[in-house]
């Protein structure tokens, strides 16, 4: 596809960095994506590995330019229920796949916010996470093997159903590796049982530093909840002006907390989050036990970015993550950088696993608070290293944040990563200029002579 | 540092250690690291010019209970580790029964846990890994928080890989708590354990089956209820079968069945079910090339990992996809190839 207008709706993925692509290819298959593979290698024109674009980093947008290769067409789902797994290809929309599943009391535990529209092949790429990867790990514990598209058009499966596949693990490489390394077409996920019980509890406190005491005992009690996820007033009045959702407005920052397991187990652990909260000066505590009560609970959380709509016509969603004790310092350093710059700041994140989505809502038309918005993210970047915190928990690198790397890596640890990119793309196709800054392949320990262009 | 050939050297710093890589590599010395020794059992190592030791780097950096997370070094060993992490209920969940092994040991041979199938493998408990490349870099990679995508997974690679990318130093792992209460029931079938939708672990020898629960107290007492079986308190957790040939039978989960009916009759074994290991121990390798054709026929394998001196046999099987690959890699962080060279399948 070249037409102009069609090149430009593959022009950028969510973030807010575009480029220009040269052609966008459909593959209905792994032959196909070797066919595109082979041809940008052999012109040396850089790949671009799309889901469905909703990518907070710009790993999917195309800013050197190339070929944007849009994996939707591949919609493999082959569920083994004996195995517990799936092959699943690219272009699976995550939900579908849980959907799929369902029917055998099975679901895929990665749940990013957009996984009504994200794709398998977008959250091996990124390691992506959700709500639930609190207990069960991000993308990279759910992949057992990935068939991928290498450098030269070659396709390789890494990895296996059976446990520990021999060898360096090259798949878990590949996972979260964002594109640069080769093209996944296909993976083999491994599918969890759903549990039979389940209590969703909504809690609201007088204000974040309380809700993030909460979040710190809970998790020193010996319960690692389900899923952990917190809303500042803020957001909980957006959500509530634009639908309603039940979310205590009056509340300085709202707790949701789910547990799953036997239906022993969820009570007593319901129980336990309850009293703490409780101890923390909670002023509501609702717990749901049925599908529909539950539903309610989570509608809030998950129709926040959508909710921001009506604040400003444009938003910047972080992603950084600190260790869950220092929450409480994070957050009131976040808050001051907010205030001082008179920005609209809200927060929803995913409390228990330190992982923060600090976003502003602001008018991108306007150069001047454009650049504020900038600044102040890179802010809370800063703010989150110094808190022995990295640059993402879950939406990746990609371009955004790739000049930040030297911020949390030194040079030799940058090195390092930019010689197993070399090693599965030498030619420097697949997906140029992501995830590692330029002359990252600077240190060269053994006395060699760096690469041309590369500087020291 | 000086080296002379046969020498076990103990670096008693990092600097230490790269300072020694970083000659090996200048001179071509063939370098064996070891931790406990407690798994060198594993492919076809080269005999080495200079053995490392870790054990001068066993101290524990941080640990932060209310985060979940310990940086520790290497040289630690896992049950000293264990032992002091239980002050506080908590669990690096590596392998129950770890004998002498550091925690560096265990990461580089890849080995987990009885109870990965609850609580994943050994790979998905690392967070940060600090290494010494073959040439003496000192990389580091992932970070000390508990979810995290910035940068490759360097720390993932380095479990499994035998040391062949860096001699590992440093790891952060993700901790777990220990609930209060445990259980372990004598099934009188594997599929009786189906009545718990995700328990600690079923295990299965020759003397049965039996399940591993863990909770609160109440969520115990009501799961126990389920089954007629006897029912102990605590978790047993029974050692891996002993012999002087052990093996790691690795197939996927729902094949479990039919490997334990061809595990030769006279070898002893520990099957992990809904994990798809087994651990097995035999006097002699009869049987073992016809398990592994089995094995491989379905995507598995099956495992040398330990044998007598001198005894010859495939260690690992077919050699995996993307070799050339494999030792690209290596040859990135380990140019002069010095590190535990062999260790890994074909040849590498």
């Amino acid at each position: 596809m070249v037409e102009p207008l069609e090149l430009h709706l593959y022009s950028k993925d969510a973030s807010l960095m575009r480029g220009k692509p040269l052609a966008v290819a459909f593959p209905q298959d792994t032959a196909q994506v070797a066919e595109v593979v082979r041809i940008a290698g052999r012109t040396e024109t850089p790949i671009v590995a799309r889901g469905a674009g909703t990518g907070l980093a710009a790993g999917a947008s195309p800013t050197e330019g190339g070929i944007v290769v849009v994996t939707t067409a591949m919609q493999e789902i082959d569920i083994d229920a004996g195995n517990r797994t799936a092959w699943v290809g690219a272009g699976v929309i995550n939900l579908d796949l849980s959907h799929a599943a369902a029917p055998y009391g099975l679901y895929f535990a990665p749940d990013p916010s957009s996984q009504q529209a994200c794709t398998i092949g977008g959250n091996v790429a990124n390691n992506s996470g959700g709500p639930h990867c609190l207990a069960e790990g991000n993308t990279t514990s759910h992949v057992l093997a990935v068939e991928v598209v290498l450098a030269g058009g070659e396709v390789a499966v890494f990895g296996s159903a059976a446990p520990d596949p021999i060898g360096l693990d090259l798949r878990g490489l590949i996972v979260g590796s964002e594109g640069t390394m080769g093209i996944v077409t296909r993976a083999l996920v491994r599918l969890l049982p759903v549990e039979p019980g389940i209590r969703t509890l909504l809690m609201g406190f007088p204000d974040v530093i309380a809700a993030s005491v909460t979040v710190s005992e809970v998790i020193a009690s010996g319960l690692v909840p389900a899923a952990l996820e917190m809303m500042d007033q803020r957001m909980t009045i957006a959500v509530e002006n634009w639908l309603r959702a039940g979310l205590p407005v009056d509340a300085g920052a709202v707790l949701l907390a789910e547990v799953t397991g036997e239906e022993e187990g969820v009570v007593s652990q319901a129980d336990v989050i309850a009293s703490i909260a409780r101890a923390n000066g909670a002023t509501s505590i609702e717990i749901a036990e049925d599908p529909e009560h539950r539903a309610l609970l989570w509608k809030g959380r998950k129709s926040a970015f959508g909710a921001i709509a009506q604040l400003a016509p444009d938003y910047y969603l972080h992603d950084a993550v600190v260790p869950r004790t220092r929450l409480v310092e994070t957050m009131r350093e976040i808050y001051a950088i907010a205030d001082r710059d008179d920005l609209v700041m809200l927060n929803v994140f995913h409390a228990g696993d330190g992982n923060l989505h600090p976003l502003i809502a602001f008018d991108a038309s306007d150069p001047v608070v454009y650049e504020k918005v900038r600044r102040a993210g890179d802010e809370i970047v800063s703010i989150c290293l110094r808190n022995g915190g990295a640059l993402s928990g879950e939406h990746g690198i990609g371009l955004e944040k790739r000049d930040l790397m030297t911020d949390y890596f030194e040079p030799v640890d940058l090195d390092a990563q930019a010689r197993l990119k070399e090693v599965f793309d030498p030619g420097g196709i697949f997906n140029p200029a992501k995830v590692l800054p330029h002359g990252s392949r600077c240190f060269d320990f053994a006395g060699g002579k760096p690469p041309e262009g590369t500087w020291v | 540092m000086g080296v002379t050939a046969g020498e076990v050297v103990t670096p008693a710093d990092v600097d230490g250690l790269a300072s020694l890589l970083e000659r090996a590599t200048r001179e071509g010395l063939a370098v064996r690291v070891v931790g406990g020794g407690t798994h060198s059992g594993f492919g076809d190592p080269e005999g080495p010019d200079v053995v490392v030791s870790t054990a001068g780097l066993a101290g524990v950096h941080s640990w932060e209970p209310d985060d979940l997370t310990i940086v520790v070094g290497a040289g630690a060993r896992v049950a000293d580790t264990e032992a002091m992490l239980r002050e506080r209920q908590q669990t690096m969940v590596l392998p129950e029964h770890p004998g002498e092994a550091t925690i560096g040991g265990i990461l580089a041979s890849g080995v987990s846990s009885l109870r990965r199938g609850r609580l994943y493998p050994t790979r998905d408990r690392v967070l940060e890994t600090i290494v010494v490349t073959g040439d003496g870099r000192v990389v580091r990679s992932g970070g000390r928080v508990v979810k995290n995508v910035t940068g490759y997974d360097l720390s993932r690679l380095h479990v499994g890989a035998f040391g062949s990318l860096g001699v590992i130093v440093s790891v952060c792992l993700k901790l777990w708590p220990v609930p209060p209460a445990s259980a372990t029931v004598n099934l009188a079938d594997p599929s009786e354990a189906d009545r718990v939708v995700r328990p600690l672990a079923v295990l299965q020898d020759r003397s049965g089956t039996r399940l591993y629960l863990s909770g609160t107290e109440r969520e115990v007492e009501a799961l126990v209820s389920r089954f007629d079986g006897p029912v102990s308190p605590g978790l047993a957790w029974p050692e891996d079968p002993a012999g002087p040939w052990r093996w790691s039978l690795r197939v996927p989960p729902a094949s479990m069945a039919e490997a334990i009916g061809r595990i030769p009759s006279g070898w002893d074994y520990l099957a992990v079910h809904g994990v798809g290991e087994v651990r097995a121990a035999s006097a002699g390798p009869e049987g073992a090339a016809d398990l592994r054709g089995w094995a491989e026929s379905l995507g598995g394998r099956l495992v040398v990992v330990e044998r007598p001196e001198g005894a010859s046999f495939d260690p690992w099987g077919a050699p995996p996809p993307g070799l050339h690959l494999q030792r690209r890699l290596i040859e990135a962080f380990d140019p002069a190839r010095v590190l535990n060279r062999g260790f890994l399948p074909g040849g590498i």
